[in-house]
């Protein structure tokens, strides 16, 4: 039995405001139970899905760094060897490759191009193949709220493995597994600045280790730094607005100083060589020589001098603190509904969030039984990602090789890992349809729908696969009037239909 | 804040042997902001990426530690076989400068030598932060100066784009509250105009956001030209050829921001394969695209060319430098008071380098940008002093940069 048109309408609302967008079976198959569908993706992942597997463990990742640095030191390069030291010239990564002889630069670019390429191929052919899209739109929602970007020199390789070990861990767990996942990696302790952070009245200030500057990943402590104590509160937790003072940021900065990692050691290498690999959290240590002692309070509590376990404990209030309900249902909801979305709906998973102590599948439950979300208007406008994603799941498209997918993206400004700051990807459409923006997604349109045009259907019944009842009578008017298939395909990539969701 | 001594405005001797000149940054006042020809002023900053070697941009063949201090990269004097083109008794000009060199003789160039953004220390990634975020320090804000100098400027009209980066991302620059677009060439097959119009006649049905941004892409495109680099030129020079195309018109942005990476020649800055002698070879034929480009407009534009540090005064062991600190700043068009070196040279020898290295810097690159933003787009010092360059009001401004 065909379905009826308004299961059809929910099964393509399900597939592209939820999802990546419908590949062009899956309307008729999702329309039987469109909520059911989704709700079915709220569940851990069993394995990781095929493009990710030959991705390098976090371990692997840190290692290929570490071993970077040394060969430089070993070619007598020490002085050029600083941590921070460390980028090509320019914001894209590809910079200072011309020129012949020895540059620091293109060393660090032959090393890690590669690597960073063949981790935004393996997160774009995942969104592409998966069967899960919902969890996979969470699994990027989560590594564009704890961010740590290749942008930053220290923590250039870690990105993919930060991903994997927090977002895509933890994806529809609790909230707090999230927060602590996130606040124990290494990558995230370099990204953030919380490796050089040291207590003022630490043992280490005291009496500081001489041999501490030897591992090249921890400059020379300074004292104390509340770059991530800050953005916690501010971009992970309780939100800007979420009611935390300049003392608050100070105190619970030094609660989590001494909060590190340990440098991979043959001992950890010869861990990593035995079943299931090392993640971030197998990395981390507690330093108390760094530890600032004595109690603190955060956000009008007190927490007793207590070592890890007190940085611990803050983390566990700030996971359920009605300020990070409100603050992290507003952020999901905006994500998937709309820029201004409904304050009922936000309301609602707030609340759910509240009652289950930060149950990240209670609230996307929410969320997709809130009629609110089901309405026909596509008030989203896709990111960049978003857009491509979804018009190479439309149809067979060309397979587009590492480089590409990095470079095509970067020229939609948004390349993979590659986050402008702490705060992420923007979620609103003002922040992506600028004139520049717009133009380029015209003409990957055109571009992508010659490639599609000689395999795929024809373009009227591929814009009913695909966007069902969302389809405009004008949009299949202007595709039926083209004059050729890949112009009429074209016209249903760019179609409004297709660049919102 | 790592201020170094060195930036305590200690004026020290000034070395400089050419005619006329001292500092100007005491003297001058603000001189008019409009060009002989009328209308609006132009800006356009050039970010040259990577840390351009400045003693090789512009030599100081005449400090009598030149060629010690420089070894194998000393530049001859001018008139010896690859020596420099004159610029006074002190400077000379990379040979491959030579349209730069011209404008310099036409009063429509000058170089800041020993100069620097307060950033001190040597990661490129900081230090191209702190020259596009206008703070003291690395992440200080997270826009851009010119993009707060474009908010802070009187009466510049919201209606329109007031600045462009000619780049695929926005540079931290040109980032913040202004109205401000940008335009790249593309990587895109071209496309047909028919199908196009047909996306665009759609969205004009039924997407009124999609459609004033795809109107206002094709204008930028149609300003930008067709972007098509000609046969063996190199991309910068379209690049600043689609600048000018964007700044000529009347209601044109005010400003531009354009880049140019490829700096950080940490080996074989010499010979036939040097990358820095084909990147200034590339910049001057840019700049000299920008000028023919603006046509009479030029006679209202400062161009500014800046990078975030420069580079060791010696050559490493590979006939190269490593990243250092003080070095220079060009500035180009028609409103430039040039034809001068502005320099309180601090001096090539042994104790006059920061950590005997690198050139001190001795000019904070932003009492440069304050007296050119000051003076040509208007700018009030409170402005210059607070939103601009935030907590910079002991870096005063230097005047006389213009045509008065």
């Amino acid at each position: 039995m065909a379905p009826s048109q308004s299961a059809l309408l929910a099964a393509a609302i399900a597939a592209n405001r939820f999802g990546l967008g419908a590949r062009p079976d899956d309307l008729p198959a999702i329309a039987e139970d469109p909520r059911g569908w989704l709700k079915s993706q709220l569940t851990p992942e069993t394995e990781l899905p095929a493009p990710l597997q030959a991705l390098p463990s976090t371990l692997e990742d840190q290692l290929a760094f570490l071993r970077w640095l040394g060969k430089l030191r070993r070619e007598g390069r020490a002085a050029d060897v600083d941590i921070e030291n460390q980028r090509p010239g320019g914001g894209t990564g590809g910079a200072g490759m011309e020129g012949e002889g020895f540059s620091v630069e293109r060393s660090f670019a032959a090393e890690f191009g590669p690597r960073l390429i063949a981790a935004a191929k393996a997160r774009f052919d995942t969104a592409v193949t998966t069967q899960r899209p919902l969890f996979e739109r969470l699994v990027h929602f989560w590594s564009n709220h704890f961010v740590v970007s290749s942008a930053k020199p220290a923590t250039v390789a870690m990105p993919p493995s930060f991903e994997r070990d927090v977002a895509r861990a933890h994806a529809v767990g609790r909230f707090e597994d999230l927060l602590l996942a996130s606040t124990t990696h290494p990558a995230m302790l370099l990204y953030l600045d919380n490796v050089q952070s040291v207590g003022p009245n630490s043992a280490f200030a005291r009496d500081p280790d001489p041999k501490a500057s030897r591992n090249p990943l921890q400059q020379r402590p300074t004292g104390l730094n509340e770059n991530l104590a800050r953005e916690i509160l501010e971009l992970h937790t309780v939100g800007v607005n979420g009611g935390y003072t300049q003392a608050d940021v100070t105190s619970f900065a030094k609660i989590i100083t001494g909060w590190g990692y340990r440098a991979p050691s043959l001992r950890l290498v010869g861990q990593a060589m035995m079943p299931g690999d090392l993640e971030g959290r197998d990395l981390f240590a507690f330093d108390p020589e760094k530890h600032e002692p004595g109690d603190h309070t955060v956000m009008g509590k007190t927490y007793p001098e207590g070592g890890f376990e007190q940085g611990r404990a803050v983390l566990a209030d700030l996971a359920v603190h009605p300020s990070t309900a409100r603050f992290i249902a507003f952020k999901l909801a905006r994500h998937f509904i709309a820029d201004d979305p409904p304050p009922a709906v936000v309301d609602r998973m707030a609340l759910s969030f509240r009652e289950t102590g930060g149950d990240v599948r209670a609230v996307m439950t929410a969320l997709i039984e809130s009629p609110e979300a089901w309405t026909a208007e596509l008030a989203k406008f896709k990111r960049p990602e978003e857009f491509l994603v979804s018009t190479f799941r439309a149809g067979p498209g060309p397979a587009l090789p590492g480089p590409a997918v990095l470079a095509i993206q970067r020229e939609m400004g948004q390349q993979p890992y590659y986050q402008p700051g702490p705060d992420g990807w923007a979620d609103t459409q003002d922040r992506w349809m600028g004139a520049d923006a717009v133009w380029k997604r015209v003409e990957w349109s055109i571009a992508t729908a010659r490639g599609l045009a000689t395999a795929a259907r024809d373009p009227a019944s591929l814009a009913a696969a695909v966007l069902g009842p969302l389809a405009s009578a004008e949009t299949l008017a202007s595709i039926a009037r083209a004059e050729s298939p890949a112009q009429g395909l074209a016209i249903l990539l760019a179609s409004p239909e297709f660049q919102r969701r | 804040m790592p201020m170094r001594d060195s930036f305590v405005q200690s004026r020290r001797a000034l070395l400089r042997m050419g005619a006329g000149a001292g500092l100007v940054g005491v003297a001058g006042l603000p001189g008019l902001a409009i060009g002989a020809t009328g209308g609006e002023a132009r800006f356009v900053l050039v970010i040259l990426r990577g840390g351009m070697d400045g003693l090789s941009a512009v030599p100081a063949h005449g400090d009598p530690a030149h060629a010690s201090a420089r070894g194998a990269l000393a530049s001859p004097p001018p008139g010896a076989p690859g020596g420099g083109l004159v610029l006074d008794g002190t400077f000379s000009l990379a040979p491959e400068l030579a349209g730069l060199h011209r404008l310099y003789g036409a009063g429509e160039m000058l170089v800041v030598h020993a100069t620097c953004s307060p950033y001190l220390e040597r990661s490129h990634f900081d230090g191209q932060n702190v020259l596009e975020n206008g703070t003291a320090r690395p992440y200080g804000a997270d826009d851009g100066w010119l993009n707060r100098a474009l908010a802070a400027m009187p009466a510049g009209g919201s209606d329109r784009d007031l600045g462009v980066a000619i780049a695929a991302q926005m540079p931290l620059a040109l980032r913040g509250p202004a109205r401000v677009t940008s335009w790249s060439p593309t990587i895109a097959p071209p496309v047909d105009a028919d199908t196009v119009a047909r996306i665009a006649r759609l969205y004009a049905e039924r997407d009124a956001a999609l459609a004033e941004a795809l109107t206002r892409g094709q204008d930028a495109n149609a300003m930008a030209g067709s972007g098509q680099g000609g046969q063996g030129r190199d991309p910068f020079v379209t690049l600043a050829e689609a600048a000018a195309r964007f700044l000529t018109p009347e209601e044109g942005p005010r400003v531009a921001v354009l880049e140019i990476g490829g700096w950080d020649t940490h080996a074989r800055q010499l010979g036939a394969y040097s990358a820095l002698l084909r990147n200034f070879a590339t910049l001057d034929a840019g700049i000299a695209a920008l000028a023919s480009g603006l046509g009479p407009v030029w006679d209202r534009t400062v161009v500014v060319m800046a990078t975030e540090f420069g580079r060791t005064v010696a050559g490493n062991g590979t006939d190269g430098t490593d990243h250092g600190t003080g070095g220079a700043m060009i500035l180009a068009g028609g409103a430039v008071a040039g034809g001068r070196v502005v320099a309180d040279w601090p001096g090539l020898g042994p104790r006059d380098l920061l950590e005997g290295r690198d050139l001190r810097p001795t000019t904070d690159m932003r009492a440069v940008l304050k007296g050119v933003l000051g003076d040509h787009l208007k700018l009030s010092r409170a402005a210059l002093d607070g939103a601009v360059f935030p907590d910079s009001s002991g870096v005063k401004a230097m005047g006389g940069l213009l045509r008065g």
